[in-house]
């Protein structure tokens, strides 16, 4: 009878945790400040080289990187820490303090991607640096995995009444953002909760 | 049926190639042709076929295309990889009937193409221009056309059930591009000659998948793979993902690594610009299910 219900308890907290969501927003307030630095080090060091970051593993210890040039974008991946990612960054002239330190925070954020995603309002262009996150609990074979994506927009930006992102002051649809509608953390931060980290 | 295995079911038949190398095919005719009947060609300010299709993007991206042919890019979360990847040949080898073609779109609503006539649905002519939140196609109303028309008129059985465009259809099976129906396009609408081996649902054997590729790349032509995405752009570090192909995208080289007897590295152009990345045989084999070559007549 007892072992019994121990397996019937042992299911509920698998069922009642793999259906539990991050509180994203709660998570930006608590991480606010690594997570504004990344980001600023992220849009220097893009607009200086563009690049994006990459963890391939639930371990968070290999990392991809996508190099982009003029003619080529090359897709590289390492373990962290390996001599040859330096040797990399040096042959393609990135500046590795900056890269170093976003595997570092991303490593210890678990964040599994970041990207600067280019979108337009009427014909001008924009970009938003998009960084998605993947903690680690919560993580079960059999549950498709969930990511939580900050994207940090250059300037403020305008919401409906339930707080989803809009294309414009006067455009007053609902802009999507690969695919995904967004909600407001603040003037400049969504965030959404999506299947897929890119 | 629950929508996620009706999605897998259908996925199963979907196919998609990929980038194609181009040596020794000899050009029909050449950028400045186009560029020269583009900047001679009179054309209304509003066209009564395409409402929502402003006309100095339109020839802003007719001239992007031109000049930069590999720049060409399908849109975010779209299923029109196919056609993208198919456009990688009029537009390096004859940008001129391409030009004419969707200059004779503009303005007459219908074109032909090597006997092929395409006749836009009124669903089409609405459409067009006005695809928004898919990157850098939001302003460009030519290559949205250009697609449209394209999954408008060449139909297979992928496309059964969604027969006539919706908003929001270019993200549905409605754009989908199977193996044969890719290799049908090239076909008849260039008039190339198409070898092909693989299917939509089982991956060709190759002996020797290197030595294949390498021979494919030495002759003249474009070089297409059809390719499972899911593991080469990886978007979700799912465990279980499906075994189908989804994407199409051009061969440009393969070489092995020094001192690595299995892995390589390949050169690959989709998304609108070429990629080098360094895989292992074993990995290509898992994500490959067909390979064509195309020749041009």
């Amino acid at each position: 009878m007892i072992r019994t219900q121990t397996y019937y308890l042992l299911l509920m907290a698998i069922l009642l945790t793999s259906c539990r969501t991050l509180n994203i927003a709660g998570y930006y307030h608590r991480h606010g400040q690594s997570l504004d630095s990344m980001e600023t080090t992220f849009r220097t060091a893009y607009q200086e080289k563009p690049f994006s970051i990459q963890f391939t593993s639930r371990s968070f210890n290999r990392v991809s990187l996508e190099l982009i040039t003029d003619t080529l974008t090359y897709i590289y991946e390492y373990q962290v820490g390996e001599p040859r990612l330096q040797d990399t960054l040096k042959k393609f002239g990135y500046d590795t303090t900056a890269i170093n330190y976003l595997i570092r925070v991303m490593q210890t954020s678990e964040c599994t991607w970041i990207d600067n995603l280019d979108y337009y309002t009427d014909t001008a262009r924009h970009s938003v640096v998009y960084i998605s996150l993947w903690p680690r609990r919560f993580n079960f074979a059999f549950v498709n995995k969930k990511y939580y994506i900050l994207t940090y927009f250059q300037r403020p930006q305008y919401f409906d009444s339930e707080g989803r992102l809009l294309v414009g002051r006067r455009l007053r649809h609902i802009r999507k953002i690969n695919g995904d509608v967004y909600h407001r953390i603040n003037d400049r931060v969504c965030y959404t909760i999506s299947d897929r980290f890119r | 049926m629950p929508r996620n295995s009706l999605l897998l079911v259908l996925s199963l038949l979907i196919i998609r190639p990929s980038l194609a190398r181009t040596t020794g095919d000899p050009p029909a005719s050449n950028r400045a042709q186009a560029l020269e009947l583009l900047d001679h060609t009179v054309l209304p300010d509003t066209s009564a076929f395409w409402p929502n299709v402003r006309l100095p993007l339109f020839i802003a991206n007719l001239k992007v295309n031109l000049n930069f042919p590999q720049k060409i890019y399908q849109g975010v979360n779209t299923n029109f990889c196919g056609y993208a990847a198919l456009s990688y040949l009029p537009l390096n080898f004859d940008p001129l009937a391409y030009t004419r073609f969707m200059l004779a779109l503009y303005k007459d609503g219908e074109a032909s193409w090597n006997g092929i006539h395409f006749r836009p649905s009124s669903e089409i002519h609405q459409a067009a221009g006005t695809l928004r939140f898919k990157g850098i196609l939001d302003i460009r109303p030519a290559d949205q056309i250009w697609f449209l028309v394209l999954a408008d008129h060449f139909r297979s059985y992928l496309n059964f059930f969604n027969r006539r465009f919706h908003p929001g259809s270019e993200d549905t099976f409605w754009a989908a591009v199977s193996y044969g129906k890719f290799n049908r396009m090239i076909r008849q609408l260039f008039g190339y000659k198409v070898t092909s081996k693989g299917s939509d649902l089982i991956r060709p054997h190759f002996d020797d998948l290197y030595d294949y590729l390498r021979t494919n790349l030495g002759s003249p032509g474009t070089t297409y793979l059809y390719v499972n995405n899911t593991y080469l752009h990886k978007k979700n570090h799912n465990k279980f993902k499906g075994s189908f192909p989804t994407h199409f995208i051009v061969l440009d080289d393969i070489r092995r690594i020094p001192g690595e007897e299995d892995r390589v590295d390949i050169i690959y152009w989709d998304y609108g610009g070429r990629t080098l990345r360094q895989v292992s045989l074993r990995f290509l084999k898992k994500i490959l299910f067909g390979v064509t070559h195309c020749t041009h007549p």
